[in-house]
């Protein structure tokens, strides 16, 4: 996976099919009605039970609604996703407008694939894939390549300007 | 005298009803929880945009949370803590609220 700047925003290439999927993942990961990802994204929040009730009922519709949302958003920026002529690999683009949805939505997505997986904190680290099943792997893998998306967007890393708009860029 | 009597009772009343009427309600704190997998960029720069902290205050609240698993994050009434819990878990940081004991 490469990434670089265009007028719009960051694309991402070289996105063969696994890398593909996961990202496609991701908006299934926030729409998903598994207990253990509802609990981790919407945890327990207030020690009293009458606070907590309180929460439930005003704070945690609107961050459903939030989440649903964003889903959408990033499933929309998936749709959009080009095959570069010549090429077997795809490219997207994340607009600058859509940073901040997807960054939410990237971390949302490591966290569902984090309780989905029963990974614990010692499979984060580096060494972390010895103690871990095949698919237990997959899923770090999995946590790791997202974070990478993260990263970019977070601007952890030096990314070429193309100095191009999207369209131009993928022309090329 | 009745008539002082009446007086006294009067006050004594009035005070132990308007004391409760200006108490204070006590202040909450938001706490975030460590978690193994949000970057530890990404923490920062939430807390930099939902309370508008300067780069250099976000990154010894993330380290804290990172290095003791907990950190204070913001204190004060207790309407503007609930508001701050959620924009900070609409970026899923594990969130919780405390009323600051007395």
């Amino acid at each position: 996976m490469w990434a670089a700047r265009v007028d719009e925003g960051y694309v991402f290439g070289g996105l063969h099919t696994s890398t593909v999927e996961t990202l496609k993942g991701v908006p299934m990961l926030l729409e998903t009605s598994d207990v253990r990802v509802r609990e981790r994204l919407l945890p327990e929040t207030c020690d009293d039970p009458e606070d907590e009730a309180q929460w439930r009922r005003h704070s945690v519709p609107e961050l459903e609604r939030l989440f649903l949302s964003r889903a959408q958003l990033v499933r929309r920026d998936l749709l959009g996703m080009r095959r570069l002529a010549g090429a077997d690999a795809h490219v997207l683009l994340i607009p600058d407008g859509h940073t901040s949805a997807w960054l939410a939505a990237l971390n949302a997505a490591r966290l569902a694939l984090f309780v989905l997986n029963d990974l614990t904190a010692a499979q984060m680290d580096v060494d972390g894939l010895t103690t871990a099943s095949p698919k237990q792997q997959e899923a770090i893998l999995r946590i790791h390549l997202l974070a990478e998306v993260q990263s970019v967007l977070l601007g952890d890393f030096e990314i070429d300007d193309s100095g191009q708009s999207f369209d131009e860029f993928v022309r090329e | 005298m009745p008539t002082v009597n009446v007086r006294a009772a009067t006050k004594e009343q009035t005070e132990t009803k308007t004391r409760p009427e200006t108490q204070l309600a006590p202040p909450w704190n938001v706490i975030v929880i460590d978690d193994p997998v949000t970057l530890m960029t990404y923490v920062t720069k939430v807390f930099m945009q939902v309370f508008g902290y300067a780069q250099d205050k976000a990154t010894r609240l993330m380290m804290e949370v990172h290095k003791t698993g907990r950190s204070v994050v913001w204190t004060g009434a207790r309407e503007q803590a609930e508001i701050y819990a959620q924009k900070l878990q609409a970026h899923h940081l594990l969130t919780s609220l405390e009323v600051v004991d007395a």
